[in-house]
């Protein structure tokens, strides 16, 4: 029982240890892209001066400015700019294929996924707007506290070797952003982004990969196996197989692509020895680009 | 032992092993290399990949061909490989072997060889259990034949001697030679003598003799001689040669005394030829001072010669009564002395104030009656030391009344006024002619010309003292030359003038013989054994036969005529002897010796030494199987893709470590002392002394670490991390504060180190020396700590100190302080005295004391460990108890921030004292 209870105790101090530097991280990545609230551009409800104008009847006293009214004689309402919050939905693959770092001087690809994706939410709240993950567990809400509640999320890890895109739960005509290596297998991929243009969810996928992933630095005799370890492979001379493994990454890159397009999702590859801010400015646009 | 050319095995069944090398072959082709296990998520994409070629799952042929030539290598070495292994077919034979050594000083020179050449001879004589002899011709003693082993623990003793076998100990040689056959090796030093060929003949009546002698070249230098005023050497080699340069060396002390090469000169050997001349053009002086000349790099005693008294010239002061006579050189009462003495001795010219000082040898004064006290004074004092006073006579002295009455004491006889003159115009009689020198004076034998003549002289007044006085008279029995012992030197008087105006004898050979004989100059010639028949020369220092001076000890003195003519031999080693007033040089090649290569007869094998010796191989070839086997793991990383970043250094790492270092530089690397540099002085940056005890040094480091951030955090002194500097190699320059724990077991630092750090001291750098014991002794020599940095300050130049005295800036330069504690709260912290005019001005609170910053601060109140913090902040060694512990620490720190506020504001706190008077006199 003891050591079970310390067990758990040490893991959730790992937990909670590692949690708040993602977020700072994250925070602190957020904070290199200058935000621009996405107003409406018209008159509404929010929190930004849109214009003065007449008072008009029908205007309540209390809508008129007054600091605005005493320089003359008419009296002016002040309006406001008209805001209205997206729903965004992320999905951060956290199979074993993500727990991969060809060297000490890259991140893991999970690493770098929770914090681009963590960061870009950070962004989009910061932005007005709601965001969540995917599924139930967590529906898409605003504030600091989602926030948080996201980068809890994103702690959990999956044992499975390729973790499948979860695409359900994902709100009708919403934006989604999905995070992953996307090496497994590439039918349910196609499947959730089938399902997601179905419900006119638009919104990218963000290809990290790690440097040696699209090098394939190895020679001699080898036997790959997955992180899980759940696949292997032997090959007696490694380095004979660089050509074909590229043609095939090249060729998965390609149909991913293709389905993007077809969707109106849009795809881009990161790699884990670039910077992450690339990668955020990248998928800042990406959502920005789709109002 | 089985041979295959030059290279022979001890166990050569082992070889049979290189028969399974093929099977060894196909095993390992049969065996593809490890697979290596490799994570990587991009195996979905691999998966229904086929390999192209089957062929790397074999090892590359070159790999194993590295394996196969490791393992051939470790079977040949086990095999117990020889290089060259001595093969006595030649030499055969079983009976007793006689090792014949020249062992003269020319076999000196190499050796080295020959003790191997001798070491390898005993080695094959032990194999064959043959018993063996030594007999030096230099030394020949009674031998027996003994076994190699016993004999070889003996070699070492048998040096080579200074001198050559000469006829009589060749012939005690062949008188030792026994009864029976044996063979003969003779390391000979290849110098022909005529006694060779007896004992060749002698010893070929035995058995077969073997000659072995050296190709090196040999070198000899003959006595130097002085020609033209100049230094002439003369070199000869053994053997003709191409052409060869030799640099001789003349050693001798410097004016301090210390042994130095005073000059050296490069001589050059024509091709072919065995001879070579060099003139030295060198100062008086530095000549004087010569003790040797020596062949560079030659050790034996004939590359060595010792100048004698012959290098060495007097300098003898001339001073003259008359300078008005300008240009009647003729006349010049000193021209002839001046024309005798120019070969031979080194002419001073001056008042006699003047010259007296330099101490010349001699002092010639020509016609000068009187001298003034002061001058008599000295002149007497330099005559008692060993001087030797050279009067002439004049008519200036015979007018005088220099010696009438009394005798002067600068004078030898009593003088008759006036003189006389004999044989002129106005007078009658001869010239009168010189009489034969007597047996007691120092110019007996000389012979005297006919056409020396006097006409006038200075007459001695009959005394009963005259006649020991007189050394020598005129023909009617009137003193020439009279001289008198004064103190250990002497007066001598010319009763005639130094000039032709009173005789004819300065103009005579017989004048440069008489000044010869009084040692006025030195001869120019060489001694001949009439002149030293009967002396008895006591040697000095000795030559050994590698041309180091010994000291003679209680060697019995030589006969002259000996010393002159006999051979070397233990009872006359070349050296330096001492006579009674001279010194003479023997050298063991003399100024006609000529050296020549032995002839030997065509019947005899002569060897040189350099023939290839035995080398066994195996550990060689051991190490390259190694090599071989550390290059085939990293060729195998190579191979399966393993060898990559951090492995990939490691493993170049590790096969350069196994390369011979000797290409590794010392020299500082000019990037890392920039480095360096620019670490230190980006921001300040106090340093600590690396004491060589981590411990300690880790402690310092603490320490500054916490008073650094003590003063970042309280004052405008912002410093970087502290430096550990090691006083061998760092730039000091850059640290204003040097904070030196002291350990009783840290090094001395070496003399360039102390320049450094008084460089550091006199530009206003400051030392902290921290004896860390509390300060028990005192400074005193009763703790280790304190005689050690007794022992460090000692080469310091470090001003008078005094205990801090109260108005010491240092009290006040940040906090106000009194005390200076540190782990320890002892309150004896030294610094620099004040100067001693330092007075308390009216109005004043302190003295104004120094201007500049203390350049040492001298405590044992173990500073460091009440500084020293983590990086966290948190104090590391625990001060007193409770809070008059962190009281006592918080003083520290203060103490800290005082001191280095006063290395970087120097006396400012001291002249804000002036402040209230400058604001007054500006009228604010």
């Amino acid at each position: 029982m003891t050591p079970d209870i310390a067990r758990l105790r040490q893991h959730a101090q790992e937990e909670a240890s590692r949690f708040p530097a993602l977020l700072a991280r994250a925070d602190q990545l957020a904070g290199t892209v200058l935000l621009g609230d996405h107003g409406r551009r018209r008159a509404g409800l929010g929190d930004d001066f849109w214009q003065y104008r007449g008072m008009r009847p029908g205007d309540s006293y209390r809508s008129i400015d007054w600091r605005r009214s005493a320089r003359g004689d008419e009296q002016f309402v002040r309006e406001r700019e008209w805001q209205i919050a997206q729903s965004v939905m992320l999905w951060v693959d956290g199979g074993a294929s993500m727990r991969f770092s060809s060297s000490d001087k890259f991140p893991e690809k999970s690493d770098r996924a929770r914090l681009v994706a963590l960061a870009s939410a950070i962004l989009l709240v910061r932005g007005g707007e709601r965001v969540g993950l995917t599924g139930w567990s967590l529906p898409p809400r605003r504030g600091d506290v989602q926030i948080a509640r996201l980068a809890e999320a994103f702690t959990r890890e999956d044992d499975a070797d390729y973790a499948p895109p979860e695409a359900r739960g994902m709100l009708p005509f919403a934006k989604a952003i999905f995070v992953s290596d996307f090496l497994g297998d590439i039918a349910p991929v196609e499947a959730a982004l089938t399902k997601a243009a179905d419900r006119g969810v638009r919104g990218a996928l963000l290809q990290i990969l790690d440097p040696a992933e699209e090098a394939f630095p190895y020679q001699g005799r080898t036997i790959f196996q997955s992180m899980g370890g759940t696949m292997a492979h032997e090959t007696l001379k490694a380095s004979d197989l660089k050509e074909s493994y590229l043609r095939r990454l090249a060729e998965r890159k390609a149909h991913l692509e293709q389905l993007c397009r077809l969707t109106g999702w849009q795809f881009h590859t990161h790699h884990t020895n670039d910077s992450a801010q690339a990668a955020l400015l990248w998928l800042y646009r990406a959502m920005d680009g789709g109002h | 032992m089985t041979l295959f050319g030059a290279l022979g095995f001890t166990a050569p069944w082992l070889l049979l092993g290189l028969l399974a090398l093929p099977i060894l072959w196909i095993i390992l082709r049969a065996i593809p290399p490890a697979p290596v296990r490799r994570r990587f998520p991009g195996v979905a994409l691999l998966l229904g990949l086929k390999d192209e070629e089957q062929v790397s799952d074999r090892t590359p042929w070159w790999l194993m061909l590295l394996r196969v030539l490791a393992v051939a290598a470790v079977i040949i070495g086990l095999a117990g490989p020889i290089l060259n292994p001595e093969d006595d077919g030649e030499v055969a034979g079983s009976g007793p072997l006689l090792v014949v050594m020249d062992a003269s000083w020319a076999s000196a020179a190499d050796w080295r060889s020959r003790e191997a050449a001798l070491d390898g001879l005993m080695n094959r004589a032990d194999r064959e259990s043959r018993p063996v002899a030594i007999l030096r011709l230099t030394a020949p003693e009674q031998f027996q034949f003994q076994s190699a082993d016993v004999v070889r623990t003996r070699l070492s003793a048998g040096l080579p001697e200074a001198w050559e076998p000469d006829a009589a100990q060749t012939d005690r040689a062949i008188d030792l030679l026994p009864e029976g056959d044996f063979d003969t090796y003779w390391l000979s030093d290849g110098i022909a003598r005529d006694a060779r060929e007896g004992l060749l003949s002698a010893l070929e009546q035995h058995g077969d003799v073997t000659v072995f002698e050296s190709p090196a070249p040999l070198y000899a230098i003959a006595p130097a001689a002085f020609v033209d005023g100049n230094v002439a050497l003369s070199l000869q080699r053994l053997r003709p040669g191409p052409e060869a340069e030799v640099t001789v060396a003349a050693h001798g002390r410097d004016p301090a005394g210390n042994p130095a090469v005073l000059m050296r000169q490069a001589v050059t050997f024509a091709a072919d030829a065995t001879t070579a001349e060099s003139e030295l053009s060198l100062p008086a002086e530095l000549r004087s001072r010569i003790e040797r000349f020596e062949i560079e790099g030659n050790e034996s005693a004939g590359a060595v010669s010792l100048p004698d008294d012959s290098l060495r010239r007097r300098e003898v002061a001339l001073i003259a009564g008359r300078e008005d006579r300008e240009g009647l050189e003729l006349l010049d009462p000193l021209h002839y002395l001046q024309r005798a003495l120019e070969p031979t001795a080194e002419i001073l010219n001056g008042a006699l104030t003047d010259v007296l000082p330099a101490n010349p040898d001699v002092i010639a004064l020509t016609d000068i009656a009187t001298l003034s006290g002061a001058e008599e004074e000295a002149l007497s004092a330099w005559i008692e030391e060993g001087g030797l006073l050279l009067r002439f006579a004049g008519p200036r002295l015979a007018a005088s009344d220099v010696s009438r009455d009394a005798e002067d004491p600068l004078m030898p006889v009593r003088l008759r006024a006036g003189g006389r003159t004999v044989g002129g115009a106005m007078s009658w009689g001869e010239p009168k002619s010189l009489a034969p020198f007597p047996e007691d004076s120092p110019f007996y034998g000389l012979q005297i010309p006919d056409d020396v003549t006097v006409n006038s002289q200075v007459m001695a007044q009959p005394d009963p003292t005259l006649a020991d006085r007189v050394i020598a008279q005129l023909s009617d029995g009137t003193p020439l030359v009279t001289h008198k012992e004064l103190g250990q030197g002497q007066v001598v008087l010319f009763h005639v003038t130094a000039n032709a105006e009173w005789s004819s004898l300065p103009l005579s050979g017989l004048f440069v013989q008489m000044l010869e004989r009084l040692a006025v100059s030195t001869t120019s010639s060489a001694l001949d054994a009439g002149e030293l028949e009967g002396t008895i020369w006591q040697p000095v220092s000795v030559l050994d036969a590698f041309g180091r001076l010994e000291d003679a000890g209680t060697l019995p003195g030589v006969e002259g005529p000996a010393l002159l003519d006999d051979p070397l031999g233990p009872d006359l080693r070349p050296g330096l002897y001492e006579g009674e007033d001279r010194s003479l040089a023997r050298n063991v090649v003399t100024e006609d010796r000529r050296i020549s290569p032995t002839v030997w007869p065509d019947r005899i094998t002569v060897e040189g030494f350099s023939q290839p010796r035995e080398t066994p191989l195996a550990g060689w070839l051991l190490a390259l199987a190694i090599a071989l086997l550390a290059a085939d793991v990293i060729a195998s990383l190579a191979l399966s893709g393993r060898l990559r970043g951090a492995r990939a250094t490691a493993a170049v790492l590790a096969a350069l470590a196994l390369l011979p270092a000797e290409g590794r530089s010392q020299e500082a690397d000019p990037l890392a002392n920039e480095e360096f540099a620019l670490a230190a002085t980006s921001e300040v940056v106090l340093a600590h002394v690396l004491t060589g005890n981590d411990r300690v040094d880790e402690i310092a480091h603490a320490g500054l670490r916490g008073l650094s951030d003590t003063l970042f955090f309280r004052t405008s002194v912002e410093p970087a991390d502290p430096m550990g500097v090691d006083l061998e190699t760092d730039e000091l320059a850059f640290f204003p504060l040097l904070y030196w724990p002291v350990t009783p077991e840290q090094e001395i630092p070496s003399p360039e180190a102390y320049v450094k750090l008084n460089e550091y001291l006199r530009s206003g750098g400051m030392i902290l020396f921290d004896t860390r014991d509390a300060d028990i002794a005192s400074f005193g020599a009763g703790s280790p700590n304190g005689r050690k940095l007794q022992e460090l300050a000692r080469p310091l130049d470090v001003p008078a100190l005094e205990p801090i005295p109260q108005d010491h800036v240092l009290t006040r330069t940040f906090y106000l302080l009194q005390d200076f504690p540190g782990r320890y709260s002892s309150r004896d912290v030294w610094v620099e005295a004040a100067p001693a005019d330092a007075r308390l001005i009216e109005g004043m609170p302190f003295r104004d004391l120094n201007d500049n910053v203390t350049p040492v601060v001298i405590g044992g109140n173990d500073w460091a460990s009440a500084w020293a913090s983590d990086e966290q902040g948190n104090p590391l060694v625990p001060i007193g108890s409770g809070f008059a512990g962190e009281r006592q620490r918080e003083i520290a720190y203060r103490f800290g921030v005082n001191l280095v506020m006063h290395v970087l504001t120097g006396n400012y706190k001291s002249d804000q004292v002036h402040v209230p008077a400058l604001l007054d006199r500006l009228g604010q």
